[in-house]
């Protein structure tokens, strides 16, 4: 079999779940099961004086933080989540202890009984009260060239500053896990992401020994960030209510607890000086990036990291002065959320950029243009761009597919057009696959090949496009490739499911271990190739000054938006989006459209209608009845075209995918909102509500 | 344990409510959304239910004496196939949940829902349709906006069903319906207009307006439709403002998670000032 690796196969998940055969963790039967459900803070925050119980019923049990074997931390970046809370809550929603029966009702009923005496604390609740309190969880700075003598001797001083909003993933299955102990060894199930993160976690939590803990990706979905970190800390709660009733555990979120206790995207703000110089060209900005972590920092630092790496995105600037800071709040905590922080400093950025071009007079793409990077360029951070850009060819493209130069000239009031220019680091952040390390398996038995990875399938074609870049890699047929289960008793860790490598990292290295394995095939009738990640040995970052090169390549992109606002309603349309991206090779053609269909209706989404506030700690939109995610109807029609640019270090030439389309899609629709209304537009979403109140100013 | 009825007829519909007090399940699709309680956990009814959507003489929709009368319990979806419905009737519902809800939702559960977002509601008021209320004691009838009394609240007694609703065979001229949702399928109303007319010869001869989700119940002002009928095109435009004042007076929405006070208001006044500026158009 040697075809042409683009050329798209069927999904090997679709069948079964399209037929609704597939089975979740809800649908998994355990003998003698437990249900838990949590007991949450209702207050924002306070000190827990006193937890007063019913009377519990024989075969039932409260779960609290004396339960707790090990560390009650949810380990992560910041292992600072309790698993149950101790004495204190800093939330609406925190889990305080669990209710555990046979029957759900009856565990219901008991948790509705339950009073928690609160002694109750002033909490702060904006990020605005945060800033002003100082309330800083992480704090980094870096610096590019020589930023205050660029300043000194600018021609032009322009501030200006963005907000963005919260985002739920909204996964179709919400969070579930179950856990059994089998003597001795703890088996965990469930849906997520990352095994391994959650068998790190309950390691710390069971303090048990690394070969009695067992972590078992059941189907998973939809995850989109949401089951990265999270899902860890229902893990370590159905571990220890395990381990107390000597029975299996599971807990089911449904919808409203999912989005009331979850974590979601960072609010944030960004402010912007920019110096220009006699030729109008950006040569320094002066960047505070500042994000809602909500009560705690767990992962923030590292979304908080591609947010400030990710801030001068596809464009050239000589001289830098970067802070950006997580700010505590008595709120849900954010987290991993497609993008992982890149969307909100990509949207400033764009946006300012977009603003002064505006100011100047300047056609905003060509102002853009002005500025970008080229290869070998110094990246923000100073390391270098070190493969082909080729955003002139994105740019051609993208402009001839939309009509963007004639219909920016053209356009009636109320309709308007807008492009966005994006780029992805491929990868983890900075020193992160050298401290991972993944590890992979190929194991030959006679004529088929089983596959070891703990990166999971959960609905992004993973499974598919793993097993493809071996049969093809071995020239073998896709039916001899066999997808190892995810259970972590049984496959290495080549890292978690997360930062757009599951391709380019993972199946590089499947890739790799596949063309030792072809050459040695006829060795013999069962072996086993390994092999661990290597980072490519030119590419090198400082984690204390953050210098270097914080992702080793990028993925580049192109979005123009054609929309219509409705002039008495101020309704919004996108008519139209078209997408031109450099993902190096695509592995499969129609997986990848529909990553990038998803990622700009997701994209779409946050920008626009996805609006979640909160009042005194307290989310309002709490269901999906006024939490709205885009259906068909209000995603446009999409032309989406690739262009190829092999990458030396990728599978067959690929690079990373998933998050890239998410990020351009808010920045295009922002832009074509701005030129339709002739007013900035320096805050997502963009509601009718505020467009109204916006045009109304003059 | 959920005690439930289940009559096969109307009659002995009702005489199970004249006997005990019930809660009365249509199609159960705000009813079920009420009552949720958890994941996998059943709703606890206060009274036991009285199931009816499947209740034959509940579900015909027939013309007579030029009025179309609709069974209570007609869903969304049976009204949308039906030749008597109107198309402008049709606009509306087709824009009312999804195809799923609508094949389960009734038209009489919507009415007593009495929710300030009822879709149905504003085409209701501005048709002045009446409803037939019937206990094991007889029948009454009430103009629709009698019926509803506040958000959530109806003029039922606990032994009565809705049990038809009756509306003038009548089209306009001019039908405007504008649904504002948070997005364009699947989607609550934070304000909805309907405005109706008809006119001759430059000048409007018959006029409603209604608006959804900006008041507690629907908003009709026929006071101010009087000073609109029998005017020109030009004189409309005249007193436009005074008109607008009127409708600023009574519309009285709220801020919450699905819109703002303001942008209802806002937005409910221009829908009614596009409609009137383009009677003429
Ligand atoms: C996903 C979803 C989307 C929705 N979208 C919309 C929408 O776009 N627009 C909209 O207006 N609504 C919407 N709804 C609300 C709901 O579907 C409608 O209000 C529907 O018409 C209710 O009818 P039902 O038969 O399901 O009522 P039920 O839930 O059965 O009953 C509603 C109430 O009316 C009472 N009742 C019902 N019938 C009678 C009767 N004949 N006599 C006396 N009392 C009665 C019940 O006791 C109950 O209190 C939506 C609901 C869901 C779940």
């Amino acid at each position: 079999m040697k075809e042409n690796i683009s050329q798209s196969i069927p999904r090997s998940d679709a069948k079964a779940k399209l037929r609704g055969e597939t089975k979740y963790i809800a649908d998994i039967p355990f003998d003698k099961l437990l249900y838990a459900k949590t007991l949450r803070s209702t207050k924002a925050k306070a000190k827990i004086r006193s937890i007063l119980l019913p009377k519990i019923p024989d075969g039932y049990f409260v779960i609290d933080q004396h339960d707790v074997p090990g560390k009650n931390r949810m380990r992560t970046v910041v292992s600072d989540h309790p698993i149950f809370a101790q004495d204190d809550v800093q939330y609406i929603g925190q889990p305080i202890l669990l209710v555990v029966g046979e029957d759900r009702e009856t565990v219901y009923n008991i948790l509705a009984q339950i009073q928690v005496e609160y002694e109750e604390e002033r909490p702060l609740l904006t990020l605005e009260e945060a800033e002003n309190s100082s309330a800083v969880f992480t704090d980094y700075h870096y610096d590019k060239g020589n930023p205050c003598a660029a300043f000194q001797n600018a021609k032009t001083l322009i501030e200006d500053e963005f907000a963005t909003g919260y985002q739920e993933h909204v996964y179709l299955e919400p969070n579930g896990m179950a856990a059994e102990f089998k003597g001795d060894t703890l088996f965990v199930y469930g849906s997520m992401q990352c095994p391994f993160y959650a068998k790190g976690a309950l390691l710390e939590t069971m303090d048990l020994a690394d070969d009695k803990v067992r972590v078992i990706q059941t189907t998973t979905g939809g995850a989109f960030g949401g089951k990265e970190e999270f899902p860890s800390l229902i893990a370590c709660q159905v571990a220890v209510a395990s381990l107390k009733t000597q029975k299996p555990v599971m807990m089911i979120y449904d919808r409203m607890e999912d989005i009331l206790c979850s974590t979601k995207r960072h609010p944030s703000k960004i402010r912007y000086k920019a110096a220009l110089d006699e030729n109008q060209q950006i040569v320094a900005l002066d960047i505070d990036v500042l994000f809602n972590a909500g009560a705690y920092n767990g992962l923030s630092p590292v979304v908080l990291q591609r947010g400030i790496f990710s801030v001068t995105n596809v464009y050239h600037i000589p001289h830098l002065r970067v802070h950006g800071r997580n700010f505590m709040t008595n709120s849900v905590p954010s987290g991993a959320y497609r993008g992982f922080g890149a969307p909100q400093t990509i949207f400033g950025t764009e946006m300012m950029l977009y603003n002064i071009a505006v100011k100047l007079g300047i056609e905003p793409l060509d102002y853009k243009a002005r500025h970008l990077l080229k290869r070998n360029d110094p990246t923000c951070t100073g390391g270098r761009i070190h493969d082909e850009v080729k955003m002139f060819e994105i740019l051609e493209k993208i402009t001839q597919m939309s009509g963007y130069y004639e219909k920016i000239k053209h356009s009636p009031k109320y309709h308007g057009i807008g492009a966005s220019l994006f780029l992805h680091g491929c990868g983890f952040t900075g020193k992160g696959e050298t401290v991972i390390n993944g590890a992979i398996q190929l194991t030959k038995k006679n004529q088929e090949v089983t596959l070891k990875v703990s990166s999971v399938e959960m609905g992004q074609g993973a499974e598919t496009v793993l097993r493809k870049i071996v049969a093809y890699t071995l020239e073998i047929q896709m039916e001899q490739i066999i997808f190892e289960k995810t259970d972590t008793g049984l496959v290495p860790d080549s890292g978690p499911t997360v930062a757009s490598r599951t391709t380019m990292i993972v199946g590089g290295l499947l890739q790799q271990a596949a063309l030792e394995m072809k050459e040695r095939w006829h060795e013999a009738e069962s072996f086993e190739v390994t092999r661990r990640y290597n980072h490519p040995d030119f590419l090198h970052w400082d984690d204390q000054k953050f210098h270097g090169d914080a992702y080793p390549v990028y993925s580049w992109g192109a979005n123009v938006a054609e929309i219509e606002i409705d002039p008495v309603t101020y309704e919004l349309t996108i008519k139209n989006l078209y997408g031109v991206y450099d993902v190096g090779v695509p592995i499969d053609l129609r997986s990848l459209e529909g990553q990038m269909q998803g990622g700009i209706a997701q994209g779409i989404g946050w920008a626009t209608i996805e609006v979640m506030e909160t009042s005194q700690g307290r989310l309002i939109q709490t269901n999906l009845t006024n939490y709205k995610i885009p259906t068909a109807m209000d995603v446009p029609e999409m032309e989406i075209e690739f262009i190829s640019n092999p990458y030396e270090f990728g599978p067959f030439g690929a690079k990373c995918a998933g998050e890239l389309p998410f990020v351009g899609a808010p920045p295009a629709v922002a832009a074509a909102v701005s030129h339709a209304l002739k007013k900035p537009i320096n805050h997502l979403p963009i509601r009718p509500e505020k467009l109204m109140e916006i045009d109304n100013e003059n | 344990m959920v005690n439930a009825f289940h009559p096969e007829t109307l009659s002995k519909a009702l005489e199970i409510l004249a006997e005990n007090p019930c809660t009365i399940m249509a199609g159960g699709t705000d009813l079920m959304a009420q009552k949720a309680r958890g994941f996998a956990i059943r709703p606890v009814f206060e009274h036991p239910l009285l199931f009816i959507n499947h209740i034959d003489e509940l579900k015909q929709i027939s013309l007579e004496d030029n009025e179309i009368h609709i069974g209570a319990c007609a869903t969304l979806s049976e009204l949308l196939e039906s030749q008597l419905i109107a198309d402008t009737f049709k606009d509306v519902i087709r824009q009312m949940a999804s195809p799923p809800i609508r094949n389960l939702a009734t038209i009489g559960g919507n009415i007593c829902n009495a929710s300030p977002a009822a879709d149905t509601l504003p085409y209701l008021y501005a048709l002045d349709a009446q409803v037939e209320i019937q206990s094991q004691t007889g029948l009454r009838t009430l103009p629709i906006r009698e019926f509803i009394k506040a958000p959530k609240t109806n003029g039922l007694q606990n032994n009565e069903l809705l049990t038809h609703i009756v509306l003038p065979n009548k089209e306009f001229d001019i039908n405007f319906y504008r649904k504002l949702g948070q997005r364009r399928g699947m989607s609550l109303t934070k304000a909805s207009f309907h405005g109706l007319a008809n006119v001759t010869n430059g000048s409007v001869t018959d006029l409603c307006l209604a608006l959804g989700s900006v008041a507690p119940t629907i908003v009709r002002c026929e006071l101010t439709e009087q000073l609109l009928i029998g005017q020109s095109f030009i004189n409309i435009e005249e007193i436009l403002p005074t008109v607008l004042n009127k409708y600023s007076e009574i519309i009285k929405p709220i801020d919450d998670a699905r819109s703002t006070a303001k942008y209802r208001k806002e937005v409910s006044i221009r829908l009614i000032k596009n409609f009137l500026l383009g009677l003429g158009k």
